[in-house]
């Protein structure tokens, strides 16, 4: 349904056109003519400030006009961080607590007219700033929690600035960030955490320069200038952007590590020591609806579309097969998984269903196993969704496509539990306590999207058990205050990765966490020691341990279940080659696609 | 409507045009309405059909019609028999399933992990689904209380996954929604609760309306110009806006609260009018008369008056409820509506945007046929009860 009546509908399409006409006028015939991408976003930018970017979209405009000191390589999976503006990876020692960064040597910030015009070259200095203004109280960065309580010194400064309601002094030393000469620093962190590289490679912390922050002062959001491979060039806000190859980039060929998977192997093959960028022009469209952007990809206005699954249906039969009309265009399908979990939980502090004695077990985990993912997948997603029973989705460190949940669909089982329990039904056929009360469990979900078949579903499943379902469909803000607080009973909760480790999903359920991330309100000590055990550990077998014990705990105590992961669509015209979804959401993937 | 020369072959009774006090000439009146209603063949025909939806509607709400509405009869999107056996239809997104059988009861490992639940989950393992329901007896029961009925019901309840499935039909008369719900069962319940909407919300506007209107009317001075400006601060702002205001003060979902937002929203147009009628009808001789009397205001007001301006009030009475029954779609569709275990048009029609692009259209024919059946005749059958009940037309 569009939100705009017809005629508003009209113009607004209209000033999406405009731009593609206007780029399309000057242009020479074919042979002559550069290279250009056309992609769309379905929401509109905000700013290009990488340390004041909240949402998705505006993350991946930041993640080509800017370099982070490290980046994730574009094939591997499961995601590896690999060096970008470092000389290297940091060299960890002090048990994960000191990083001593190496920069590359002539890097250069793109011209600017707060540079002189002239490229700069980037200096460990910068680091240092950047790193400092991601905590700066008057950015008020939404991903200021990358960094917080890590760097020795750096909360301290901040809390001064806003203490003293005084601009944050990046003159200051901080402690934690000693520049040593202008292409190395040491960082020095409160607590060993070996997951600190993911936090340097946001596309929130790409490298910024001071003067051009001080240059455009409360502008900076339009006058974004980093060592990308891309410069923005033209931005008509909320509609379109161009971009044009950055001419200072250093010189930089495809060089990526494909693993065994054969379909990144094809890609390696054939882009292996192309340059990148490749395409020389990107232009960028806000579509918001979805329809008008298979419309415009049908047409060939659209290079590379992120099919919604609403509207799979509409491209893809029910094999999740490309349909006849589309495959005869040569089109080209990439299915990937979301970096995501999506899990039913039940709140531990909750009156009626919390708690840790056997009979609450029973009920939360009857709950669980009363939940049908299959139908889930089937009905709600229509199919573009697959089973996911691990907290770690795949595509990120510490997946286990083998894990098997201790929790799947059996209401017989469930039944079973229940009544084995106490839960015995009364004489409209609901269950009642053991302690003879009737009893029901609230749902919660947001009242805005079509979160409503999640309700009708999850009522299925307990009307399979006997036990009384009560809707509490709130506003959204709402929804995320009660859950703070631990009000929620249950709720079907989602969680898509900040960076691409497990840890980021497991931190789910660390008791400390309560208030916070920590939905469910679990606090458990064995389980929260296993977890303080894991962020020492580097990635690897024993870590992978660790988790499965973790997950295992969550089913047995009834705490969660993971449902699924959904499916995510790319669409390419035949011309595209080299794309491969990116692993990070927030990081573009056109750098390393080239035209044929 | 201005007068309809084909309606008016009536005998020439002498109706006063201003009725006196007394019950004769006011009785005439209703027996002329009766009358011409009953010549005016579109009207007998609307309210037989709008008799009809209210019949259905007492089945239903009775219980003996449509109880199960929420049971899975069928697969999901099975469609109508009338054009069930169509082939393309198997492999249509949402049919298919995702292929996944897994099974529950197979061992896990426990990575060292205690089950606190680990003895009992095994004895329920152990057994065949109907068995296991018999687990019941169990040490870990605090409750000493038992259940004449538990083991019988949790029997009859632990029938294997794969059994119910079988049973479910590839095609229903009218087809089925997305979880295999049968939509002529979910087309007549949600009759019960749009029709019982659209007159429950229209009784509480008229009411609040009429009530206001009268006052307004009769008292004028500062009564009136209060009242007025009640009427000016709900008209001047946006409906829905007003609906989404009313909405968040009430802070839950549910039939009543659906009837009190229209309700509380829709007073004002009844208001303007008998606010109308009662600034012609005060001035005028009768209620001088029941004045001289000795009549009291509240007796003037509503035992004078208000018959006299009565057909004002069914008109608009009968006005809103085809209104109301719209306004309850338009509600449902926007999230306001009914919680998930009550069904309605309007939460029939919310789940179509999602299924016709899988092409499963047969719900929103469904609700949709049935709406427009009802508004018609509703609005026709209004029509023909202005015709009746205007005084001016003889």
């Amino acid at each position: 349904m569009s939100v705009f009546p017809l005629p508003v509908a009209l113009f607004l399409s209209a000033l999406v056109s405009l731009p593609v006409a206007a780029a399309d006028m000057p242009r020479p015939p074919a042979e002559a003519s550069p290279k250009v991408l056309n992609v769309e976003i379905p929401v509109p930018e905000t700013t290009l400030d990488p340390a004041a970017i909240q949402d998705l979209y505006s993350a991946q405009m930041a993640s080509v006009i800017f370099e982070g000191l490290l980046g994730y390589d574009y094939l591997a999976r499961p995601a590896k961080l690999v060096p970008l503006l470092a000389d290297g990876m940091p060299e960890i020692s002090d048990g994960g607590k000191q990083w001593l960064v190496h920069l590359r040597h002539g890097v250069r910030f793109a011209p600017d007219e707060a540079l002189g015009n002239k490229p700069r070259e980037v200096h460990a200095s910068d680091v240092v700033f950047t790193l400092e203004r991601l905590l700066d109280p008057e950015v008020h960065s939404p991903f200021s929690f990358l960094l917080e309580g890590k760097i020795v010194g750096l909360d301290a400064a901040a809390r001064r600035a806003a203490d003293q309601h005084a601009h944050f002094n990046y003159q200051a030393p901080v402690a934690g960030l000693q520049v040593i000469d202008d292409y190395t620093l040491r960082i020095q962190l409160n607590a060993p955490d070996v997951n600190f590289g993911h936090a340097l490679a946001q596309p929130n912390l790409g490298i910024v320069a001071p003067e051009v922050v001080r240059h455009y002062g409360d502008q900076i959001g339009g006058h974004p200038v980093g060592t990308g491979p891309y410069r923005l060039v033209r931005w008509v806000r909320g509609s379109a952007l161009s971009f044009e190859a950055n001419p200072v980039y250093r010189k930089r060929l495809w060089n990526f590590d494909p693993g065994t998977d054969p379909e990144a192997r094809r890609i390696a093959s054939r882009m292996q020591g192309h340059a990148i960028p490749a395409v020389p022009r990107v232009e960028v469209r806000v579509i918001a609806e979805q329809q008008s952007a298979l419309l415009a990809f049908r047409k060939g206005e659209l290079d590379i579309l992120y099919l919604q699954n609403k509207l799979a249906p509409v491209a893809l039969d029910g094999r999740g097969a490309l349909k006849p009309d589309l495959r005869k265009l040569g089109v080209q399908h990439e299915v990937t998984t979301e970096p995501e979990i999506l899990f039913n939980y039940l709140n531990v502090e909750d009156p009626l269903v919390g708690g840790m004695a056997p009979e609450r077990i029973a009920l939360r985990r009857a709950i669980l196993m009363a939940q049908d993912d299959e139908a889930f997948i089937r009905v709600i997603r229509k199919g573009q969704a697959v089973h996911l029973p691990y907290p770690v989705p795949a595509g990120v460190v510490g997946h286990d496509p083998a894990y098997r949940s201790l929790l799947e669909y059996d209401p017989a089982a469930a039944n079973a539990l229940l009544d084995a329990f106490g839960y015995r039904p009364g004489a409209d056929g609901f269950r009642r306590t053991p302690q003879g009360q009737p009893f029901a469990v609230r749902y919660w979900r947001q009242s805005e999207g079509e979160t409503r078949e999640f309700e009708e579903l999850y009522k299925r499943g307990l009307d399979q058990i006997h036990v009384h379902f009560e809707g509490h469909p709130v506003p959204f803000p709402d929804l995320l205050k009660a859950e703070r607080a631990c009000q929620v009973t249950t709720r079907l909760g989602a969680w898509i990765a900040d960076y691409p480790d497990g840890d980021d999903f497991m931190q789910l359920f660390y008791g400390p966490n309560t208030h916070a991330n920590n939905l469910a309100c679990f606090q458990n000590a064995e389980w929260d020691a296993m977890y303080r055990k894991s962020v020492t550990l580097v990635p690897g077998p024993e870590r992978d341990a660790l988790y499965h014990r973790m997950a295992r705990m969550l089913e047995t105590l009834g705490v969660a279940k993971v449902s699924h992961t959904r499916l995510h669509h790319m669409l390419l015209q035949p011309k595209v080659v080299g794309f491969r979804k990116s692993m990070v959401s927030a990081v573009a993937e056109w750098p390393f696609v080239d035209l044929q | 409507m201005n007068a309809n020369p084909l309606a008016n072959p009536a005998p020439q009774h002498p109706v006063p045009q201003h009725p006196a006090p007394q019950a004769a000439p006011a009785r005439g009146l209703w027996q002329i309405a009766v009358r011409r209603l009953l010549r005016n063949r579109v009207g007998l025909a609307s309210a037989a059909v709008v008799a009809a939806f209210l019949l259905l509607i007492l089945t239903t709400a009775s219980g003996l019609l449509a109880r199960d509405w929420d049971q899975q009869y069928a697969v999901s999107f099975a469609p109508p028999t009338a054009i069930a056996g169509n082939p393309q239809d198997d492999d249509a997104v949402g049919q298919g399933g995702t292929g996944s059988q897994i099974d529950p009861r197979a061992p896990v490992d426990l990575y060292g992990v205690v089950d606190p639940l680990a003895d009992v989950m095994a004895r329920i393992h152990g057994l065949s689904a109907p068995q296991a329901a018999a687990v019941a007896p169990e040490p870990t029961s605090v409750s000493g209380v038992v259940d004449p009925i538990g083991d019988a019901l949790a029997r009859a309840k632990a029938v294997p996954k794969s059994a119910v499935t079988q049973q479910r039909a590839v095609s229903l008369t009218l087809g089925a929604d997305k979880w295999g719900r049968s939509v002529a069962l979910k087309v007549v319940k949600g009759a019960e609760t749009s029709v019982l909407v659209g007159l429950a919300a229209a009784a509480v506007a008229t009411l609040i309306g009429t009530l206001l209107g009268a006052l307004a009317g009769y008292c004028g001075g500062w009564v009136d110009a209060t009242l007025d400006w009640l009427y000016g601060v709900f008209t001047a702002i946006p409906y829905l806006l007003l609906v989404f205001a009313i909405a968040a003060v009430l802070q839950q979902k549910g039939v009543t609260t659906i009837v009190l937002i229209l309700g509380l929203t829709g007073w004002t147009g009844v208001y303007r009018l008998i606010r109308a009628e009662y600034l012609k009808h005060k001035a005028r001789e009768y209620v001088q008369a029941a004045r001289a009397i000795g009549a009291s205001h509240l007796r003037r007001m509503f035992v004078h008056i208000l018959p006299n301006v009565s057909h004002v009030v069914l008109v608009q009475l009968s006005q809103q409820v085809v209104g109301f029954i719209k306004a309850e779609v338009i509600l449902s569709f926007l999230g306001f509506g009914v919680p998930v275990d009550v069904v309605s048009w309007g939460s029939m029609l919310n789940e179509t945007p999602n299924e016709l692009i899988l092409g499963k259209w047969w719900q929103l024919a469904a609700a949709a046929v049935m709406m427009a059946v009802l508004v018609t005749a509703f609005a026709m059958l209004t029509d023909a009860l202005r015709d009746a009940l205007d005084p001016r037309l003889k």
